[in-house]
C-alpha cells in the first residue's frame, strides 16, 4: 500500500495524546470511585497515633467502618458497620474474617469508628475479630484537621490534651 | 484524503496546551484536601476469658471508661474519676517508670468510643504501646 506523496511524513501525535487523555481521566476516575467509604463517620482527634499513609498500609489489610449516624444526621443507636459500601452484621465481618485468615494468615484490621458510636457496636465488631484469630485492632483517628473548620458544629473538642512540646 | 498544501506540518500544539490547562483547572478546583490519619493499635483478648491471666501482673495499669452524663464519657483512673489532662500526667509518671508497662482499657458497653480514641491517644503519647481492651 504505497503512501500518498502529499501525506505528511511525521507521524500525527493527535490520536496518541487523545487516547493518553482518555486513560487518565479513567484511571482518575475509577481511582476516586474505589477509595469511595462512609462520609457519615467523623473521627476523633489522635495526633499521636502512628501516622497513616497509604504506601504504609499493607494491601492485605481490612478495613471496617461504624458510622453513629444516617445520611441525614439522624442518630443510629445500634451504630452501622460496614465494609466499603456494603453493611454487614458482626457475623458477616466474623465470615470474612475467618475466610482472609484461612487464606493469607494475619492481616491488619482498622475500624474507622465515628467519635459517637458506642462501645458495645466497637466491641461487637472486636469479638467477630478475635473470634477468627486477629488480637491486634488499630483504629483510625485524625492525626492533622485539614477540612474541619473551627467554629463547624459536630465533633466536641472538650478536654481535648493538646500537643505542648 | 488530501492534505491542504497550506497546512503547517508541525504539530499544532496549542489545542493540546488548552485542554491540559483546562485539565489541571478542575482537578485543582475539585480536589478535596483530606486530613492526615493516624492508627492506634491496641490489642483484644479473647471475649470468653473476660480476666486477663498470665499478663497481668503488679506493675499493670488499668483505665476504666464510663459512660458518664455528656459525650466525652468518663475516665477512672485509680478509682479516681480523672480528666483527660490528669490521665496524661498520671500516664507520664508510669511512663517514667517503664514503657513496657502493660496497660488495660476497661470499656462499659454504653462509652463512647471517642473517650477510648482518646485514652489510646494519650497511650502512645508517652510510648505505652501495650495497651489492651476489655468490656465490661
Amino acid at each position: 500500500m504505497a503512501r500518498k506523496s502529499q501525506e505528511n511524513p511525521a507521524l500525527d501525535m493527535t490520536p496518541m495524546i487523545d487516547v493518553v487523555f482518555e486513560l487518565i481521566i479513567f484511571f482518575v476516575v475509577t481511582l476516586t470511585e474505589a477509595q469511595r467509604k462512609d462520609e457519615t463517620i467523623e473521627l476523633e482527634d489522635g495526633q499521636h497515633g502512628i501516622v497513616l499513609v497509604p504506601e504504609n498500609l499493607p494491601p492485605t489489610h481490612m478495613q471496617i467502618d461504624i458510622a453513629s449516624r444516617d445520611k441525614n444526621g439522624r442518630p443510629l443507636p445500634k451504630g452501622r458497620i460496614s465494609m466499603g459500601d456494603r453493611e454487614l452484621t458482626p457475623d458477616e465481618i466474623g465470615r470474612r474474617v475467618k475466610e482472609k485468615y484461612r487464606k493469607i494468615g494475619e492481616f491488619p484490621i482498622l475500624i474507622r469508628a465515628d467519635y459517637d458510636v458506642k462501645h458495645e457496636v466497637v466491641a461487637k465488631v472486636m469479638n467477630a475479630c478475635t473470634e477468627n484469630g486477629i488480637w491486634k485492632i488499630s483504629f483510625m483517628a485524625i492525626a492533622e484537621d485539614k477540612t474541619s473548620k473551627p467554629g463547624k458544629p459536630g465533633r466536641p473538642h472538650l478536654n481535648r490534651v493538646r500537643k505542648a512540646r | 484524503m488530501a492534505r491542504k498544501p497550506q497546512e503547517n506540518p508541525a504539530l499544532d500544539m496549542t489545542p493540546m496546551i488548552d485542554v491540559v490547562f483546562e485539565l489541571i483547572i478542575f482537578f485543582v478546583v475539585t480536589i478535596k484536601q483530606e486530613d492526615l490519619f493516624s492508627q492506634l493499635n491496641a490489642n483484644r483478648p479473647a471475649p470468653a476469658t473476660g480476666k486477663s491471666d498470665s499478663s497481668e501482673s503488679d506493675t499493670t495499669v488499668t483505665i476504666a471508661i464510663g459512660a458518664g452524663r455528656d459525650a466525652n464519657g468518663v475516665l477512672v483512673y485509680n478509682s479516681r474519676e480523672v480528666t483527660r489532662k490528669e490521665l496524661d500526667a498520671n500516664l507520664r509518671d508510669v511512663a517514667r517508670t517503664s514503657t513496657k508497662t502493660p496497660i488495660i482499657v476497661r470499656c462499659e458497653e454504653k462509652s463512647p468510643h471517642k473517650a477510648l480514641v482518646d485514652v489510646l491517644d494519650i497511650c502512645y503519647r508517652h510510648n505505652l504501646f501495650s495497651v489492651s481492651i476489655f468490656t465490661m
